[in-house]
This record gives C-alpha cells, structure tokens and sequence, in this order.
C-alpha cells in the first residue's frame, strides 16, 4: 500500500505544487523518485514525530498540504497531542498516513504495534479517519481528500486485501445483504479474512473504509438485526455504537492485554482468532446463541 | 501608536495589571518579563494591525502560551483591537482566553497553551516560507521553562537541518527554572545545535530589536533574552512563586501601579 502513496502523491505532486513530504525516516528510499523530481518538496525530518506534526501544521498555515508519513503507533500515540492541539485545535489540514497498522511488524512486538490510532483519532474535532483496505482504497480516498480544509488520517497496511470495491469517502459498502438476522461489520484489510469467513453463512456483511464519519445509514439500515463487528482495532465499534439502539457486539482484539507474541501477521491473527477459521467459528456461534 | 516605547511599556504592564484584577485571571510575572521582548518584535517586524491576514506580514508566534495576556495588550497597543475588549479576558464567550486562539483573535497566528508546541509550528512555518521563496520571516518567543519540553529542541534541530535562518528564536530567560529543569548557559546550547545565538538584556528595547534583527549567517537566528520574572514590579519579583498565577487585591493593586511608575525599566 506504500507503493501506491507513492505513485498516488506523485500523480498529485505533478498537478498541484502544494503538496509537500514529511517523513520521518521510512519509506525514504520508497520516495527517491519524488525526491529526485521534487527535492524541494520532500523533507526527511528523522526520527521527531512531534516535531513532524507541529511542522505541518505551521505548512498548513501558510497554504501547503503536508503529507506526514512514519510508523503508526510514533505518529499516531506518541504525538496525539500535536495532532490534537496543532492540527485539531488549530483547524489546519494536511494528511498523516502511517504504516505499521495492528500486527504488521508483529515480529517486533507491542512496541511497533498498534490498535488505538483509529478510535483516539476519531474522537478530535476536524479530523478525517481513513482505514482503506486495499491499494484501490488508498488511491481513491487520498485524492478526494488530500486537499480538503480538514486533516486526515491514513492507517496504511502492508497487507492490503484485493478485493474490488467501490470507493467513495463516507460510504460503506454492503457485500451482502441477504436478509438474515445477523450482521457482520468490518474495515480494513481484514476483510480478507471475515469474506471467506462468512460468504456462505447466512449473514449479511457491511465493510466500511471510512472511519469517521461513520456511514450511520448503513448501520441503520440493518440496526435490527444482531451486528458482530470484526475488526483487528478499536475505532470501528465505538464508531459504529454511537449510532444507538444496536445491539452490537465486539470481536476481534483481546481484552485488556497486549498481543505480545512475536512471528508473522498471520500467526498472530490466528493467535487471537482473526483468522478465516477464527472469524467462522465466532461468527457461526454469534448464529447460534439465542 | 505611542513613540516612546518606553512609556508604552509601563502602560502595557499598567494594563496587564489592570485586567488580571478586573477578570482574575493571568500569570502576571512572566507577562511582565516578555514585555519588552513583545514591544521590540511588534515595533520591528512586517505587520499591519488593520490588515491581520496581510499576506506579506512576517509572523509571531508565542509558544509560551500563558503570557496571552501580555500579547494581548501588547497588540491592542500597536491598533489590532482596544484594550478595553480585552477586560473580559478569560469570561465565558469572550475571544480573549487566558491563552489565545487564532480563530478568535486578530493577528493571533497559533493557538497555544501547552508548552513545547509554539516553536514546532513556527519551523513548519519557517520552512513553508522558504518553499514557497518568501521573504517573510518568522518569530517565535519561548520559554525557559518552556523549554524543559523535548520538542523544544526537536524543533531546533530540525530548524537547523533545514537551514532556517528566517526563523528567530527569542528565549525568554526569566529564570523560572530553579522550579524545575534548570538549563544552565541557554546561549552554549544553542549554539551547539548550530544556532546562531545573541544575548541580551532583556528588557532593553534597543538592544532586543538591534539582536532580532542581526546578522544570522544562514542559521537559525536565537535571541537569548535575560528577563526578571515579574520586572516592574519590586513585589513581584521578590516572590515570582506567589505571585505566578495570581491578581493583585484591591490594597495591593495601587502599591503595585506605583511600582511599575517608579521602577527603571
């Protein structure tokens, strides 16, 4: 998905000079192009996430649109407050697009992972959430958005799913809709496991791109049935449950404890059970209980 | 705009005083130390009161965001607003918050308040201006204290990897550090993330503006500013804890006027 920022910024770079890179020393050498054409536009600030949202916040304020890129957990925790006073509070724009999401780098441990990013972004006035799932996603959803009077957050995932969906910012999308008594909600690159998952259980499945703002028309439209969010974060059912009157249902990370187990994404997904074999057993219990 | 920047100065502590009695709120003393800093910066830089958004104004930024007060009544000196608005200062639904916000007040450039943010914006700033080749500068006064925060230096060291010498620094030394990181020889530190660095009295307007207008040599240019925490005020100064977030009583406020007449600022 990285690579697909880079080809989607240097399509917008060519057409509007306003663009500009700040990175903190990832996916440098993935940027030498834009570097090479843009030397002006492209900063390695280093290791200084603090430093990197101040910086496009003050860009912002002079008319630029600061793309602020490193790893999830440094930009999006470590810096809330920059993002929350500098971009929130102080109504500037720009894009924050972070890689690393949930286990991505689960060989290194709770100390590059992260979970929270989606849901503690969603709730700062003026901010945009994004979660795409696939390169089509990010490609879509970044040139609606890259110039808009808001800041937006990109959670990008080195393992994108590539299923073909339609794109529209705030738009979820109904995979299907079959009637049944049971709902299944999903964002991101996980739905390449809750698809699977689910295709032949008798259950409808939404997938949203768009964190905040949260479809409310979607999940309306199935609010009477059971919802079971499946989501590798926290963001989607606290989005999702702000709509009211559900009864909705969590599954996904485990409660109260880090997933400290070292290996590969898939490991540790099927570690706590959002593997497609994971995910089904769930959601067929989820069917079964009264 | 009064000429005598001197007399204003009084003034702008006359009315700091003055409103931090009337609303009860302000941290009179570091409103006092940057007084001068403030008076220096808005007598010399590119700015237009009446046109706040002019698009070729230079930019001030106060990251030590709890000295609003004294930049508020700085600016209504140099025409942005009247300083008799800013007497609801800190009262439900006034624009005047005990630390500004620049969707509210004119001429405000960042909202600010928790320290160590001021400067990261002002390079982020600084840097837009040199993409975008302007000749604009930007200013931004921090804090001794402030700069117990590490984004503080974060900040400088990116502006000076980015070679931003249309950034100014002004570092408010009013020594408020014995209450907690004491940084020692502020000026060697900075010029050892390769500022350039001046020192000054910091309560001398010939000498402040002579500093933040100063040859820089293509760095980043850094004003140590040496400042008395609550100067004008003997009371004051004798006990900056006391007095660091708190307004002067009735018995108090005519002894703390004749202060600020009778002190050599």
């Amino acid at each position: 998905m990285r690579k697909q920022f880079r080809d989607t910024a240097m399509d917008l770079s060519l057409r509007d000079d306003r663009t500009v890179m700040l990175f903190g020393d990832v996916s440098v050498y993935l940027f030498k192009e834009f570097q090479d054409k843009y030397p002006d536009r492209f900063y390695n600030l280093g290791i200084c996430e603090n430093t990197m949202i101040s910086a496009g916040a003050g860009m912002s304020s002079q008319g630029l649109i600061p793309f602020i890129h490193t790893i999830t957990p440094f930009l999006t925790e470590r810096s809330f407050e920059q993002i929350k006073l500098d971009m929130s509070y102080n109504r500037l724009s720009g894009n924050i697009l972070t890689c690393g999401a949930t286990f991505d780098y689960a060989w290194d441990g709770a100390t590059h992972q992260c979970y929270t990013d989606l849901a503690i972004l969603s709730m700062l006035p003026n901010l945009e959430v994004i979660q795409p799932g696939s390169r089509k996603e990010l490609d879509v959803l970044l040139r609606s958005q890259y110039a808009n009077d808001k800041c937006t957050y990109y959670r990008l995932s080195d393992k994108p799913h590539a299923i073909d969906l339609p794109a529209e910012f705030g738009k979820a999308v109904v995979l299907k809709d079959v009637g049944a008594k049971m709902t299944i909600m999903t964002a991101g690159p996980i739905l390449a496991n809750v698809l699977p998952a689910v295709q032949d259980l008798d259950v409808n499945l939404v997938y949203f791109h768009t964190i905040k703002p949260i479809d409310r028309n979607a999940i309306i439209k199935f609010k009477e049935t059971k919802i079971l969010v499946v989501h590798d974060a926290f963001g989607l059912f606290e989005a999702i449950s702000r709509v009211g009157g559900l009864s909705a249902e969590y599954y996904g990370l485990p409660e109260d404890k880090f997933c400290d187990t070292y290996g590969t994404l898939e490991q540790i997904r099927q570690d706590v059970g959002l593997d497609v074999k994971g995910i089904r057993e769930k959601a067929r219990g989820f069917l079964n209980c009264k | 705009m009064e000429k005598n920047l001197g007399g204003m100065c009084k003034a702008i502590r006359k009315d700091i005083l003055h409103i931090s009695k009337a609303s009860g709120h302000g941290h009179i003393p570091t409103c006092f130390s940057i007084v001068e800093i403030l008076v220096a910066l808005y007598s010399t830089v590119r700015h237009d009161p009446k046109k706040p958004k002019w698009e070729e104004r230079d930019l001030v930024v106060l990251s030590k965001g709890h000295g609003a007060l004294a930049l508020y009544a700085v600016m209504a000196r140099f025409g942005y607003f009247d300083i008799k608005d800013v007497e609801k200062f800190g009262s439900f639904k006034t624009i005047f918050g005990c630390h500004a916000n620049r969707l509210k007040v004119p001429g405000v450039e960042v909202s600010t308040g928790s320290l160590g943010h001021g400067i990261g914006v002002a390079v982020g700033m600084a840097l837009a201006l040199k993409i975008k080749k302007s000749a604009r500068q930007v200013y931004v006064v921090i804090g001794d204290g402030e700069s117990n925060e590490g984004t503080v230096w974060e900040a400088v060291l990116a502006a000076e990897s980015q070679k931003l010498d249309n950034l100014t620094i002004i570092y408010d030394d009013n020594r408020s550090h014995p209450r907690g990181l004491q940084i020692t020889n502020p000026s060697e530190k900075f010029a050892a993330f390769g500022c350039s660095v001046s020192r000054v009295p910091g309560h001398d307007l010939n000498e402040l503006s002579k500093a933040i207008c100063s040859p820089n040599h293509g760095k980043p240019r850094v004003v140590v500013a040496d400042t008395i925490k609550g100067c004008g005020s003997k009371t004051m100064m004798s006990d900056v804890y006391a007095w660091h977030r708190r307004s002067p009583s009735d018995a108090e406020y005519p002894i703390l006027l004749k202060e600020i007449d009778e002190m050599a600022v």
